[in-house]
Parts: C-alpha cells; structure tokens; sequence
C-alpha cells in the first residue's frame, strides 16, 4: 500500500490522523494547525497586550507543559511581546508533586522562564498529605481545588503578573459543561466556557487550550518529545466526576466532534436575565481579602473547618451548623494572610534555576 | 490537565449517593392514613394520592400554554385543534390517558364524579380544542426494515371509543411528493429532482438526476439514512424528520397544540444528548417550543410537552396500575443504538438516575434557566428550529481542516515551515476556484447541530449501504427542504441561460473514511 499523502499539504507523508477532525496529515502540519488553533483562540479572545507578565500555571504534566512550549514558540512567532513565568503550585502531595516538581524545575531551564513555587504549607499551613489525614479520600478535592485558585492567584500577585494561563483543555471544558448541568451549578456552568475570566480584583485568567483535544495535547508532546510528568494525582477524584468523565470518552468515541460541538453547545446559551438577577453578588472575604460569594471565602471557611478539627464544616451545611453552634471562631487557629492585589512590580524575588 | 486541578468540585455534596427511600415511613405523605405505595423524589405515596398527584404536575405544565395570549380567561380555549404524537412508549401511553380522561371523559363518568358528590369542573372544560383531538403515530418501521407496528398503536388509540382519530404517518412521508401536497406545500417540477451531494463537505446540491426524482419514498428515506457519516446522525435523522413531521400534519390541521409524551427522564436524555450533538442554541426548545408555519400552512403550533414533571418511573406506575397496554420496545433505537449520542446517554442517564436519582430534575431545572446568547437569525431548514449565524466561521476557526482560506495568514515564518511560498500559495489559491461553484450549498441554511449532523465524521460509520440506482452525489432530501430551497434566488445557480440543467459533480477530495484504526499512522 502506497503511503498516504497528508490532506493539509498534498506532498508530505502522512503520519498522524487528527482525532480532532479525523483528517490524516503529516507530522509538520499537525504541528503547524495545532500551533495556528491555540493562535488564533488567542488573537479571537484578545487575551493578551504587549508587554503584558504572564504566568502559566505549572503542574509538570502534559497540559501545562505542552502549553509552557506553544507559548513560548507562539510569543516568539507572532510577537506577542509577552513576559513569560512559569507558576507552580506545591500542594504537599508525597510522592506525586515532589516529583512532578522535578520536571517543571527541569522545564524552568529548558524553556528559560523563571519559575516560582509557592506551597500550601506556606499560605494555609497544610500540605494535602496533613489535610487527607484528617479528612479522608472523600472531599479531599475539595480542598485541594478551592485552596489552588486562591494559591495561584496569590502566587500570581507575588510575581506581579497580570494574567494566568492554565492548561484546561477542550476536554476539560467540556466535561465541566456536562458536570455544571448534572449538579445544577447556573453560576459555574454561565462562565465554564468564557476563555477569560476575572473576578472584581483577582488576576485575568484563561485557557489558551480550550479547543485543543488532550489526544492532541499528548499527541504533540510525544512528537516534540517534551519532557513532562505522566503520574495521575494519587487522591483520585470524586465518583460523580469519574462518571462525567468516562461518558464524554464514549462520546468523543463515537463521534469525535462530540467535545467541540459540547463546548458549541456551551457557548451558545446563558443564563437568562431573570435569573442571573437572583444569584450571589461578589464580594471579598472578610477575613483574608480574597474574592468572595460569602463574608468568609471557600477558602478560610475550609481551613477554620481543619483547624477546629471539623472539617465538613466547609462541605455541608449541617457539618458548618455544628460548628457555628460550637463557638465563635478561636483566636489562635492559623489563617490565611491579607490578599494583596497585584502592584504591577513582583513583590518577591523569583526561585533562581537550580 | 488531572480533574482535581478543577476547584468546581465543592458542589459534589449535592450529589453525594442517596437512598431512595429512608424506608422509616410507611404512610402515605398526602393523606397520612393509607400505606405508602410508590416513592416519588423521597416522598411515600399511597395509590389514591398518587394518581391526583400525576394529574396535576400534569395540568400545571400544560394549562398555562392552551389559552392564547390576550387577557387571563377563566375557562381554558385554545385557538385551534388538538394533535398528539404517539409513540406507543411508557411516556406516551400516559400522555394519551391523561388527554382522554381529563378532557374528554365520557358522560359516565362525569355522571359518577358528581354522585360522588364532587363538584367536578369538567364540564367546562370539554371543548377545549376544536374538533376531534388527532393522534398521529410515525411508523419508522422503514427507518429499521422491522414490522410496522401501526396496527397496535391503533389498537390502543382506538381504546378510547369515539375520542380520538387515529392518523399513521410514514417516516418515508417525509420524501412523498403526495404527503407534502397534502400538508399544504407545493413542488414545482424543478424542484423534486434537487439532491445533496454528501461526498462534498460543503453540503453542496445537485440537482436532477433521474433515479433520485423517480425513486418510491422508502428508497429515498433509506437512501438519505445510508448516506449520513455517523449513527448518531442516523438516530438524530429519524429524530428531526419525525419532529418535523408532527409539526407539519398538525399545522396541516389547523392545531394550535402538539402534545408530545416526552417524560422527565426522557426530557433530560434529550437535553444532555442535545448538548452533545451541538444544539445548545436551542435547548429550551426540548422543553417548550414554538413553531411558525410558512404563510397559508396553519397557525402558530406549541409543542407541549404535559409529562415533563413526571419521571419515567411515575409513568411506569400510572399504565401499570391502570392497565394500560404500551407497545413494547417500539424503536430499534432501544436496542441496536450503540456508538449513537443518543443512546449512550440515555444508557448514562439511566445509569446515573439509579445511584443519583435527583439528576434527573437537575438537569431539566437547570436547562429550564438557559436561553440562547444571541437572537436567532432564522430556523434551520433541516430541524425547524432557531439559529444563528456564523457557524461556519466558528467551525473554520476552532479546526483547521484546510490551507485554502489561510492566505493573509500564511507567509513568512507564520507559514508552515515546511512549504515554500509557492506551495503554500498553491494550496490557497484553490479557494477562488472553489467559491465560484459551491454557491450553492445547503450549509447557510443550517443550524450548528444539523450541519454537524451531515458532516461530522467518525472511524464508525454507520454500515448502511445506498439503495441501487443512488448516487451519493444526489441524496434526497426531505421535502420541506427541497422547497425553500428550489425557490430561494441561488436556484437559478442550478440552470443556465437557456434553463438547461447542469449538474455539479465533483470529486471527492479525500479518502475521509479511512479505515486505519489508531491516530499515528507510522512511526518516522
Ligand atoms: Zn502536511
Ligand atoms: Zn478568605
Ligand atoms: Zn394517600
Ligand atoms: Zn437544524
């Protein structure tokens, strides 16, 4: 059989089909429309100006990696005039973080960004590990994903930048579309698809990646043969989630343009006018100027739940009763330190290379 | 990126695992004397209260919509005839019991209510609706080559002696020449020989070959199933076409109504499945839609939809506890669907409404607060349903499938590194050649979902194979199609000066369903 000819270029030899269209192109073109797709997502949303600092969310796996390199090549390509920082966060996860760190460290010098780490003992005085001990493998997500917003915004502030990029990608927006219907989350489900959001005074953040398929994402570090961290965290996610999950792959395998046409989907509607009317207004915590839906963020009613050894007292409402009967709130537990919006300059000193 | 890198995981508490059923009280909560029968979201209900219960989540969804709008009536009158489709399934068979006995029960029985010393307002409620109520049953039996099951559906129709007129319709209607002129649309000549050329990612027409003029409905509609890229067009296809039938017999009709038996469970299969098929734009049409016909075709119709309160599982209870016969697994859609959106959620849906059983109302409760983000610019020809533009744009920008629009972009190092200047502006060039001949493409006038429907491919195909005698250069297409269409301006692209045919074929580009399994076809 006479090797296929790529259907993007008609001369190369074609060495990939895309799961994202189907079509079988060259090795060249894959990289070229996959490099041109996170462009234009760029250019369309206007996510960035020049001169602009901006920290991409780190985590030593293939998403943030993948994305560490398009944006590099992509700022150099197009002139984006970008100041590029690498931003990770250390949750305290033996066996797991500590070694992805060790790849974004090894990433630091292979890309040349300056890195910063910041630590959930730092900011909240718990490390995962800590926090799994006392809560068990049940809502631990929970905790980890309420207290990384605020720790990549607050690692963001450090560094004095003005945007976030993380590396979310299609399937992950997608997912999030199907999940935010299931549990009834108008709020969430309004802004999942938004390629930026920003809250009153937090950091711009948006995802560079929302149209890129993982498949692609892994496919494209697999051909530049970047170096990044395969390990799934070792705190599996929630049931609910994993039911999500495994329904969208059947999805995607049954018709491949099913995770786009959900993120169509997505952006198509909204919530109506009558009712975005009866939601929450934001405000900011009381206690540690974080943004805010209560007078206490998710974050500090979570950590006053662990320091009072009443953990659920940020999960349930019956488990935040209890320990609004128990008391008001001691003096002594550990809290998490004043937000400071971000100045424009970096506020500390970036981690020099190893 | 790992699922936990989402913070949007605090909500989960609402969904954590529940018993149905505490299985602590016994009494009925309505009444508080009778033993509890069925469990309905939490709650224990005896059989007496549970019928009343049914009957009211019932009229509260349908009784807003009959009067139309002007000031508040106190007697329920709608502004034209009743049309009710019918499947035959759970949801529909209590559709068609709650219909009958609550607006057109016999004297009797109204007799006996009012002995019983109830002052029951049924009496003024008859007459409703104009006319006699029309049950119409789609027979898809073509759709599957099984045996039609018309005759059971009007068996059961015909149950209710004297209420209702029973009226099958034909899947393959949707191609009959003779069904559309009765429906109130006309064809001119020149349009019944108009096809879809579906090699052709454009979605460009062709017009007039001979056989697809010629041939019975039933190779059409079969034709036109074979010709669709994946099995969820194949299921979505029976969907719309069937849809859009009842919408045209019950204009046809002069109704102002067409109930639909879409239960609460089957309301969320439709919401989420939609979803994943791209029809985000129009999701609060699955609850409650409006449908406009072409001047001179019948009144504005809603398409109500009474049982979507009810789960699934109350409708089971209700034919059960009644007697009620349903036609059993009535679709090949319930058995033979896998690798179809569809039936891969409904599969889900299911699933998750046996450990999750609050899902199910979240999902329509949650669809219930969308609306789409812009006005629609139109209905989609296909689907009948609103729209908006600029698909095309939108699909063009998120997936590069072509060189040819990308000629501003592409030069120096933004080019791909690996074609010369020559090359690249070789391959954009066709473009102009291109746009010269596809005027005439179906795209424009189709709505996100549909377009992803006839183009969106999969490494499954749907095994059908075209009917002798059909090209797949010139696939029929419904009729409520070929006429806008044949008299839009863009018709005359299809006869030149001297009125004289031409047709536009073309090669196929690419091999686009190859069978190579595995995205990396060689490694170096
Ligand atoms: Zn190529
Ligand atoms: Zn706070
Ligand atoms: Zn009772
Ligand atoms: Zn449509």
């Amino acid at each position: 059989m006479p090797p296929k000819i790529c259907v993007l270029c008609e001369k190369s030899k074609a060495m990939v089909k895309r799961p994202k269209t189907g079509q079988i192109v060259c090795r060249d073109c894959f990289f070229y429309v996959f490099e041109t797709e996170v462009h234009n997502t760029i250019v369309q949303s206007k996510l960035f100006n020049p001169g602009d600092r901006v920290a991409i969310g780190a985590s030593g796996g293939k998403d943030s990696t993948v994305l560490a390199y398009v944006m590099k090549t992509l700022n150099e390509r197009y002139q984006y005039g970008l100041e590029l920082f690498l931003l990770s966060i250390d949750e305290g996860i033996t066996g797991y973080r500590d070694d992805s760190l060790e790849t974004v460290k090894r990433n630091q010098e292979q890309y040349d960004m300056p890195l910063k780490i910041l630590s959930y003992d730092e900011l909240y005085g718990w490390t995962m590990d800590a926090i799994v001990s006392q809560v068990g493998r049940k809502n631990n997500c929970t905790f980890c994903g309420v207290f990384r917003r605020q720790a990549l915004d607050r690692g963001a502030a450090m560094l004095g930048v003005d945007h976030i990029v993380t590396g979310h990608n299609a399937d992950d927006i997608a997912e999030t579309v199907l999940m935010n219907i299931m549990r009834g989350d108008i709020a969430r489900l309004g802004r999942c698809t938004a390629i930026c959001t920003q809250g009153e005074d937090t950091i711009r953040r948006s995802k560079p990646f929302k149209y890129a398929y993982e498949k692609e994402i892994v496919m494209y570090a697999h051909f530049k043969k970047l170096d990044y961290f395969s390990t799934e965290c070792i705190y599996s996610p929630d049931a609910y989630r994993g039911h999500a999950r495994a329904f969208l792959k059947d999805l995607e395998a049954a018709r491949p343009s099913a995770i786009i046409d959900i993120i169509h989907s997505g952006e198509a509607f909204e919530v109506r006018e009558e009712i975005k009317a009866t939601q929450k207004i934001q405000q900011t915590c009381q206690r540690c100027g974080y943004m805010s839906s209560n007078t206490l963020c998710k974050a500090c009613t979570l950590l006053e739940g662990l320091e009072r050894g009443m953990a659920n007292s940020g999960i349930t409402d019956k488990a935040r009763k209890k320990l609004d009967a128990a008391g008001p709130t001691p003096d002594n537990i550990r809290t998490i330190p004043f937000f400071k919006p971000p100045s424009g300059s970096p506020a500390v000193t970036i981690d020099v290379p190893l | 990126m790992s699922s936990c890198d989402n913070p949007n995981v605090e909500q989960d508490s609402l969904m954590t695992r529940r018993k149905k059923y505490d299985g602590k009280t016994k009494a009925c909560v309505k009444c508080k004397e009778n033993t509890g029968h069925v469990v309905i979201r939490h709650a224990v209900y005896c059989k007496s209260c549970f019928f009343p219960l049914i009957e009211a989540r019932f009229k509260k969804s349908l009784e807003p919509t009959i009067n139309s709008s002007g000031p508040r009536r106190k007697t329920l009158k709608a502004a034209g005839s009743l049309v009710i489709g019918f499947s035959g399934g759970i949801g529909s068979r209590t559709l068609l019991d709650l219909v009958a006995k609550t607006y057109y029960a016999p004297r009797e029985v109204d007799e006996e209510k009012l002995r019983g010393g109830t002052n029951h307002p049924r009496n003024k409620e008859q007459g409703v609706w104009t006319g006699k109520p029309i049950v119409c049953f789609v027979d898809t039996s073509s759709a599957f080559s099984n045996t039609s099951l018309v005759e059971e559906a009007r068996i059961i129709v015909e149950s209710y002696p004297g209420v209702f007129d029973f009226r099958p319709i034909l899947l393959e209607d949707a191609f009959d020449q003779d069904w559309w002129r009765k429906v109130g649309g006309d064809l001119s000549e020149s349009a019944s020989g108009l096809g879809l050329d579906i090699t052709d990612q454009d979605l460009r027409l062709s017009y007039a070959s001979t056989s697809t003029s010629e041939c019975s409905p039933q190779t059409a509609l079969r034709a036109y199933l074979a010709s669709l890229p994946t099995r969820t067009a194949f299921y979505n296809a029976i969907q719309t076409l069937t849809r859009v039938l009842l919408l045209q017999t019950a204009a046809s009709e002069n109704a102002s109504h067409l109930l639909l038996g879409t239960s609460l469970t089957s309301l969320s299969v439709n919401l989420i499945s939609g979803i994943a098929q791209g029809a985000g734009f129009s999701v609060a049409e699955e609850a409650i839609e409006e449908w406009t016909p072409e001047p001179g075709c019948g009144m504005k119709l809603k398409v109500v939809r009474p049982l979507r309160d009810v789960g699934m599982k109350e409708c089971a209870m209700w034919t059960y506890w009644h007697n009620l016969n349903v036609i059993p697994s009535l679709n090949a859609v319930e058995n033979n669907g896998r690798n179809a959106i569809h039936t891969l959620t409904r599969d889900f849906i299911f699933g998750l409404e046996t450990d999750y059983p609050a899902t199910v109302s979240t999902i329509a409760r949650t669809c219930a607060k969308l609306a789409p983000k812009e006005t629609p610019s139109g209905v989609c020809l296909l689907c009948q349903r609103p729209t908006h533009a600029e698909v095309q744009a939108w699909k063009a920008q998120i997936s590069i499938r072509t060189y040819h629009d990308a000629a501003s972009a592409v030069s120096g190092n933004t080019r791909p590194p690996h074609l010369t200047e020559n090359e690249i502006a070789s391959l954009t060039k066709k473009t102009q050649d291109d746009l010269s001949t596809s005027s005439n493409t179906l795209t424009p006038f189709l709505c996100y979902a549909c377009h992803t429907t006839l183009t969106s491919r999969s490494s499954r195909g749907t095994t059908l194979t075209l009917p002798p005698g059909i090209s797949p250069t010139n696939i029929p297409i419904p009729r409520w199609i070929t006429q806008p269409m044949a008299l839009s301006p863009q018709r005359s692209n299809f006869l030149n000066a001297d009125g004289e045919v031409f047709q536009s074929l073309k090669q196929t580009p690419e091999d686009l369903k190859s069978r190579i399994e595995g995205f990396i076809l060689s490694d170096e």
